[in-house]
């Protein structure tokens, strides 16, 4: 009971002062104003709940075909068939350009190659779809440093 | 010594004296003939036999549960790979059964680079024009994929036109080897070349039947004639092809003629294309390879070649019975066969798969590949290395942009009369691209209406002006400096260009004296772009728009803003790419492998991509160019069944010259033009003339939609801003706050200088009310 009282005089105490000093400072200072909730949403529309979720791997037809082709193109990196891997690794981007994995998958194909400069491009990209996963994010990370180390 | 005896020693002398010399002599001459005849063979048959024309090869499809398809476009992708209707459940490879809501599909085996597909028989569930399931009819497994062959889409012919699969004796069948040997030479195993009882017991035959019915030549003998005479009936001809046929003999060995000899002979014609080899015959004749061959159907291609259009069951099935049926009467004949299997032979009707007699598919297509190989490969090699060239081509959306251009066009010409040229070469004409923006693949090109009248490519060799198909790349270069929320003047100014005059106008009148720059470009307006290039500096734009491949120049004048200067058409379309691909410029990529004849890779091209804008800008630019479709000149798109996010841009040139539209999802990008060779005006816009043909094109393509979006960098930010100032919005003052995006480091950072000088004491109050609330 105690402590209620004292919050609500602690608040009577901050509205009284900040109601003052804006008293004072509004002529001269820009007011904080917030964004108005009626929005006309004249920018287009992002895509909905269901077009995010089906994006996602694992969900959307379209991205487990995505996937199977990924993974396909993994063994081929696994093989050391860095030229077979990245055939398959592009229909798979062609598929579902969102799957960051490819994009890693395509920097390790071409850091096989010795094509730092794609190589880089690719771990860039990988970078931007993979943000999200901590895990990738780590992994890109490293593949990055060793893109660096390649080049040098 | 009597005189008969005298005349026996004289007979000797002489015969010592002459006729054995003589004999000697032509033995010897013969000798050295066969010597000379067995370097000529050797020569030939050790090096390259045959000249195999080189295949091109679409792309692999690919098919998945949940994948939307065009079914028309499916079943003609079907029926080109050489599947057949049957109506049973399929159970040999190439069969297909077809019901109203799935397709059994025996599928065949293919090889791509790396990869060998074994056919499998599946099942394809329809439903509600998507892929319901996939699967294993073996197994009974569902299937999350599955692709289907590269299609043949072309083939480089020498001179003679002959198509040719080489076979090896090993893949060929037993029962095959007798059908041949029964039809054309039973002793093949036993004589040296030439069969004596052979040719007597033709003349007998003949006689008997007082017309033509059996050859005397052996295998060897028609080898002979074949690979090195001429067909013309002389004594010397004939002499040849007999020392000939004995060289061969000692040679080489019996399997090893009989190898050439399969690869080599007759069987058959496909339009203007010679079918050479048992290889490609059985392929041709009853889709399936040699060594799939059932016993009647090898019997019915050893009937064919004794006369390979005579005796064909594309010209006359009954003629092609009775001759299969004496070439499996002579196998019982041999005991080569039962007579069980002859009495289950004899009823089965000859059936062959039928084949589709097309023009060239792609035609510009092919020419854009053919400029590329011919840096690689001669002429003369691509006709006769037998290299399979794989490509990205994907035919159903060749189709699809074929048919969308010929209804479009044909479309505007009966809505203008005055459109119509009677002469094909003057007559209106269109081009399409389609690409996959991330990965720069071709997908389909058609660089004209009618490629066989006009083989000029308008989409790799035309030079047009684009138009405001141009103004995207105007307005990216702003993005430094300015924000989609920008406001630009649009007001008449006058330019002066090399002492000039210029006035630029808008396509309609608009009373507003300024607009925001997302309007600016979702209505294309030209006063308006053309403040924001001043402003920006045309050296500024002309340096951004260096970075997107174009290779025709750009001048330094005003005017660049509304694209007066030409460009090439798969270039504009190149440099729409890297904004539905995080800012990363790819190259147009048509040939992906090519492959000798022993499917080893000899070239492979990749996808090579350069980051030419950032990830934030591209999808800035992506959001703008959505305008266009939601609110702007390309609205029309939605009320042709185009309900899915897009991108585009619509563009016209002066006097209607050219009429452009340039649209894209992140899975597909297609560039559309349309326009006169001679430059004379359409009288329609981008919008009335290319739009259509964009819209026809990509409804035909529900597999290539996946209705998705761009992903929001992390470097955009989305902030509530006032519609007539540009700042931020402030609420209940300014009227028309408006979601925008903006760079993160370009976010607005004033409140709306025009609505937010009002109720400072109401302001307070709002702020106050926030803060409180937190607590």
């Amino acid at each position: 009971m105690g402590l209620k009282v004292l919050l609500i005089n602690f608040k009577m105490v901050i509205v009284t002062f900040i109601f003052g000093f804006s008293m004072v400072l509004s002529g001269c200072a820009p007011a904080v104003m917030k964004p108005s909730p009626e929005v006309y949403r004249e920018t287009p529309r992002e895509a909905d709940e269901f077009e995010e979720n089906a994006e996602k791997p694992g969900l959307s037809p379209r991205a487990l075909a995505a996937l199977q082709l990924t993974e396909q193109g993994r063994m081929f990196l696994e093989n050391n068939q860095p030229d077979d891997a990245i055939g398959i690794l592009e229909r798979a981007l062609n598929l579902n350009p969102n799957n960051g994995r490819n994009y890693y998958y395509l920097a390790e194909a071409w850091l096989m190659k010795w094509n730092v400069g794609q190589a880089a491009e690719f771990n860039r990209l990988a970078e931007i779809y993979l943000k999200d996963d901590s895990e990738w994010r780590y992994r890109v990370r490293l593949q990055r440093e060793r893109i660096k180390e390649q080049n040098q | 010594m009597t005189k008969k005896k005298r005349s026996i020693n004289i007979f000797f002398k002489r015969l010592l004296k002459w006729y054995l010399p003589t004999v000697i002599l032509i033995c010897g001459i013969m000798l050295v003939y066969c010597w000379y005849l067995s370097i000529q063979i050797d020569k030939r048959f050790s090096g390259r036999r045959w000249s195999i024309p080189s295949k091109v090869y679409s792309d692999t499809t690919i098919l998945y549960p949940g994948q939307k398809t065009n079914r028309t476009l499916f079943n003609e992708k079907l029926r080109r790979l050489g599947y057949r209707e049957v109506a049973h459940r399929p159970v040999d490879k190439g069969e297909l059964n077809r019901s109203a809501s799935s397709i059994q599909l025996y599928l065949h085996d293919f090889i791509v680079p790396s990869r060998y597909k074994e056919g499998i028989p599946v099942q394809i569930r329809f439903g509600e024009n998507r892929i319901e399931s996939i699967t294993n009819l073996n197994t009974g497994q569902l299937l999350p994929i599955l692709e289907l062959e590269p299609e043949e889409v072309m083939l480089f012919f020498g001179p003679h036109r002959e198509r040719r699969q080489l076979v090896s004796i090993d893949q060929v069948s037993q029962h095959v080897i007798y059908a041949v040997l029964a039809a054309e030479d039973r002793r093949f195993y036993t004589h040296k070349g030439l069969d004596p009882k052979g040719i007597l017991r033709a003349v007998y035959t003949n006689l008997r039947h007082a017309s033509i019915r059996q050859g005397g030549s052996t295998i060897t003998q028609q080898l002979a004639k074949n690979y090195f005479l001429t067909s013309k009936r002389t004594f010397i001809r004939k002499l040849k092809e007999l020392f000939m046929s004995v060289t061969i003999e000692v040679m080489y060995e019996k399997n090893e003629i009989l190898e050439i000899y399969l690869n080599e002979i007759y069987l058959g014609q496909k339009a203007s294309e010679a079918i050479n080899g048992i290889g490609e015959a059985s392929f041709f004749y009853f889709g399936k390879s040699v060594s799939n061959l059932s016993l009647v159907e090898a019997a019915t291609l050893a009937g064919l070649i004794r006369g390979p259009n005579h005796y064909s069951p594309y010209i006359d099935k009954d003629r092609c019975q009775k001759r299969r049926d004496m070439v499996l009467n002579a196998m019982v004949e041999q005991g080569w066969i039962s007579d069980e299997e002859l009495k289950m032979a004899l009823p089965l009707p000859v059936e062959a798969v039928g084949y589709a007699s097309y023009g060239k598919k792609a035609p510009y297509f092919m020419d854009y590949l053919s400029e590329q190989l011919t840096v690689l490969y001669s002429p003369q090699d691509l006709s006769s290395l037998g290299l399979s060239i794989y490509t990205t081509l994907d035919t159903q959306v060749q189709m699809a942009a074929e048919n969308a251009l010929r209804t479009g066009l044909d479309s505007l010409e009966k809505s203008n009369p005055e459109l119509y040229r009677t002469d094909p070469q003057k007559q209106l004409q269109g081009a399409v691209i389609v690409m996959q923006p991330k990965t720069g693949y071709v997908l389909a090109m058609v660089g004209g209406r009618n490629y066989s009248a006009s083989q000029f490519n308008r989409i790799t060799q035309a030079q047009r002006q684009p138009g405001s198909a141009f103004k995207p790349f105007v307005y990216l270069s702003g993005l430094d400096k300015f924000t989609p929320a920008s406001i630009l003047s649009n007001e008449s100014r006058i330019y002066e260009i090399d002492g000039k005059e210029w006035i630029p106008q808008n396509y309609e009148p608009m009373p507003e004296e300024s607009v925001r720059m997302r309007n600016a470009l979702a209505r294309s307006i030209n006063l308006a772009t053309v403040d924001l290039a001043m402003q920006v500096g045309i050296d500024q734009i002309i340096s951004e728009v260096g970075k997107f491949g174009f290779s025709t120049p750009l001048k330094p004048y005003p005017s660049i803003a509304l694209g007066s200067f030409e460009v090439i058409p798969l270039e504009l379309a190149r440099a729409y790419c890297p904004f539905a691909a995080d800012g990363v410029l790819s190259y147009p990529l048509a040939l992906k492998e090519v492959l000798d004849e022993n499917d080893i890779v000899m070239e492979r091209r990749y996808m090579s991509i350069k980051q030419v804008t950032t990830p934030e800008k591209a999808f800035i630019m992506s959001s703008l160019l959505q305008s266009v479709v939601e609110n702007g000149t390309a609205n029309s798109l939605k009320k042709m069944g185009v309900a899915f996010p897009v991108a585009a841009k619509t563009g016209t040139t002066n006097d209607y010259r050219d009429a452009w539209f340039v649209g894209y999802t992140p899975d597909i990008l297609a560039l559309i033009w349309v326009g006169f060779d001679d430059g004379a005006s359409i009288y329609a816009s981008g919008s009335k003339a290319a739009l259509p043909i964009w819209a026809g094109l990509v409804n035909a393509l529900p597999q290539y939609v996946s209705g998705g979006w761009f992903r929001m960098p992390p470097g955009v930010v989305k902030q509530v801003v006032c519609s007539e100032s540009g700042q931020l919005a402030v609420e209940d003052s300014c009227p028309h706050p408006i979601e925008e995006y903006f760079l993160a480091d370009h976010v607005p950072i004033d409140h709306c200088a025009i609505h937010g000088d009002g109720d400072s004491f109401g302001r307070i109050i709002d702020g106050l009310k926030g803060f409180i609330n937190k607590f």
